[in-house]
């Protein structure tokens, strides 16, 4: 059996031979860590953006590359999966966005903030993360076939606003998200001043809706009501 | 034989201070608990990253808190001499319960750095190391001018200084989001899953030296036995925190090898303290204190060990990695490894400097199960609920607050669970209370048949 002695110097070898591997991989990577993240593109906006995001505590609710609380959204990717726009309006007004559900503290960002958080969520989102956070590998193959189906051609004629923002809860043929209504078929239902009253000031038509007041101007609108009623 | 009088009552401030902040830690953790149930209600004064950063930084004070008040305790008893300089000590609780009143006032004004276990904002981290300095110069200066060098008691202060050291680079900023958060695992991971197993190690070691009477030789042989094998998994399994930051892909290979590996430090650590306790011959009367001490080698190993070992490899961590399964294995890991350490310690020492007798009482019997019944109902829920977002969110493609929604039910069981868990802390403390004030030295009579066999058995070891 091993003496006090023999143990005392395997406690040292482990302890000295493994520090001494960990810091050699630590130097080599801090050489690689440039490149895989891209920090030649860290802006000063980005930047600025990061300090907002450490002043915010952010951290201690959502997780970015996987770290952080579990109490809000996984953002690594957040700008490609909701785009600049969404998460414009987003950061103005939390909760307009998700009415009555689990609250973003209201931060009064002012414009330029918004974008410099934007622009350092985007640079988080294009570090080569060895493939984290991954595609979901189990979903209904309906989502799949859906996710990777082209636009309908009812879309493409859609306002850009549409695409980036309407679309991630609202669908059409089958294609958009489904937190609100589908939108097939919405010009049968409703006319052009409703749909302008609607979309001006949603609690005042119906109190209590989950359809955020997306604060649009008044050309954005009118393009969107155009478009709504060719939905027929 | 007794001549620690002012280290005692060094130590009893610490630990007081530990319960103290144990208790606050967990009414944050309610605060969290109903808001993940859907009862933010307490949004607009606390809200949730507020609560959060609490909760965890209070954890980390008061373990640090237990871990010093356990090394005035230790180091002058087995230095066999007072504590060098008892004002210093004084001086060091009252600063380092300022930084943490401090601290946590801040937290609630938003007055932070948003780097999730290192919170506390710049300015205070120099008054921690100030801190730290001053303690460890003070159990140093013990130990160096003490009558004997023990294994246990350098381990001990190994540990602490190398703790201490390791603090520093999580207090560089650096523009590279991914370089931050590679060094601010040197501190979070090399503490938890490094240098504080050396201070547990060294901390069981003394107690099972106490409690069982097995020989000081045998005990720490084992001792660098199993810190040896932590630092050799442990240092290397760093790399399970590297997966998925934008670090080299090795990453994936290395972490997973030497993290799969980390659970046999703490199965050793588990092994060891029941041997020891079967071996024991001399039977201290303090049973609760050994029942603790045995308890936190055993939860240790499933909490840290094993739930850590379920989700760290890369494989499983694709998916978990950043989820509610994370909670599960942290809270039992933290009860486990630290927080039992700790209140073993607490059961250890304050009949010992008091000369009163709670331990056969049935409030300490009735505070191990009940803490430990809900701490792993805690970790169940947190289980079902991780496990459930995993599937839903990650695999499945849910979104996330569908998918929150779904599991809030769990929250109430794991609210349920933590007034049970919650219901054990309340009686510890009542027993923490009544032992009252500890006594000068020569008022307490010896209850300790422990095996120490008297000084110089430990030989002038280093480590």
């Amino acid at each position: 059996m091993l003496s006090k002695s023999q143990a005392k110097v395997f406690f040292l070898v482990a302890t000295l031979g493994f520090s001494g591997v960990f810091l050699a991989l630590t130097f080599d990577t801090m050489r690689q860590i440039p490149e895989q993240t891209n920090s030649a593109e860290i802006s000063e906006s980005a930047l600025r953006g990061r300090h907002i995001w450490d002043r915010k505590n952010c951290m201690g609710c959502h997780t970015i590359l996987g770290e952080g609380a579990y109490y809000a959204p996984e953002l690594t990717r957040a700008v490609e999966r909701r785009g600049e726009e969404w998460l414009r309006i987003f950061l103005r007004d939390p909760e307009a966005m998700y009415p009555g559900r689990r609250r973003m503290i209201q931060y009064n960002f002012t414009e330029d903030e918004i974008t410099d958080v934007i622009a350092f969520l985007e640079w988080i989102g294009n570090i080569d993360a060895n493939g984290f956070p991954f595609d979901p590998d189990m979903a209904p193959t309906a989502a799949i076939a859906a996710a990777g189906a082209e636009a309908p051609e009812v879309l493409q004629a859609a306002p850009t606003y549409y695409r980036n923002v309407c679309q991630s809860c609202h669908a059409v043929e089958g294609f958009g998200g489904n937190t609100g209504p589908a939108l097939d078929g919405v010009a049968t239902r409703f006319n052009e001043a409703e749909l302008h009253q609607w979309l001006a000031d949603p609690q005042a038509v119906r109190p209590g809706t989950t359809m955020p007041n997306l604060n649009l101007a008044e050309d954005v609108r009118t393009e969107l009501v155009t478009w709504l009623l060719t939905l027929d | 034989m007794h001549t620690q009088t002012n280290a005692r009552k060094i130590a009893w401030a610490f630990f007081a201070t530990s319960m103290l902040l144990l208790v606050l830690q967990i009414v944050y953790g309610f605060i969290m608990g109903f808001a993940h149930m859907g009862h933010d209600v307490l949004h607009d004064v606390i809200p949730f990253n507020v609560a959060r950063a609490t909760h965890t930084n209070l954890l980390v004070v008061w373990l640090l808190s237990g871990f010093m008040g356990s090394a005035y305790y230790i180091i002058p008893e087995e230095a066999e001499r007072d504590i060098w300089n008892a004002k210093l000590g004084w001086i060091q609780l009252g600063s380092l319960v300022l930084v943490g009143v401090v601290a946590i006032i801040g937290f609630h004004l938003q007055w932070w750095e948003g780097r999730k276990f290192l919170e506390i904002p710049r300015p205070l981290d120099y008054l921690v190391v100030v801190n730290v300095l001053a303690f460890l110069l003070n159990i140093g200066m013990t130990l160096f001018k003490g009558n004997r060098f023990t294994t246990t008691s350098v381990t001990l202060l190994v540990g602490l200084t190398a703790a201490a050291l390791l603090y520093l680079p999580g207090m560089i900023w650096f523009d590279n989001h991914t370089v931050d958060s590679y060094f601010r695992w040197w501190v979070v991971h090399l503490w938890v899953e490094g240098v504080w197993e050396l201070i547990m190690g060294a901390i069981l070691a003394y107690l099972l030296i106490k409690l069982t009477g097995v020989d000081r030789e045998v005990i720490e042989k084992w001792l660098y036995i199993i810190v040896g094998i932590t630092f050799l998994s442990g240092i290397l399994g760093t790399g399970h925190h590297y997966y998925w930051i934008g670090a080299p892909k090795y990453w994936l290979m290395v972490g997973g090898i030497f993290s799969a590996l980390e659970p046999l430090a703490f199965l050793a650590m588990a092994l060891y303290a029941v041997a020891m306790a079967r071996k024991g011959e001399r039977r201290h009367p303090n049973r609760i204190a050994l029942r603790w001490a045995v308890g936190t080698g055993i939860m240790s190993f499933v909490g840290a060990g094993f739930l850590g070992f379920a989700h760290t490899l890369p494989s499983v961590n694709k998916w978990t990695h950043g989820t509610l399964v994370t909670a599960m294995h942290g809270h039992l890991a933290f009860w486990g490894a630290y927080a039992m350490l700790i209140f073993a310690m607490i059961a250890y020492v304050l009949p010992e400097i008091t000369g009163r007798k709670l331990y056969t009482k049935w409030r300490a019997e009735w505070s191990f199960w009940t803490s430990n019944i809900g701490m792993i109902s805690m970790t169940g829920a947190f289980a079902v609920a991780g496990v459930a977002q995993v599937y839903l969110e990650r695999r499945m493609g849910m979104d996330f607050l569908e998918a929150q929604e779904a599991v809030e039910v769990h929250f109430l069981a794991l609210v349920l669970a933590a007034c049970l868990f919650t219901t054990g802390i309340v009686l510890f403390i009542i027993d923490f209370i009544k032992y009252g004030l500890p006594q000068p030295a020569e008022n307490v009579p010896v209850t300790s048949p422990g095996g120490d066999a008297g000084p110089g058995t430990g030989g002038a070891a280093s480590a």
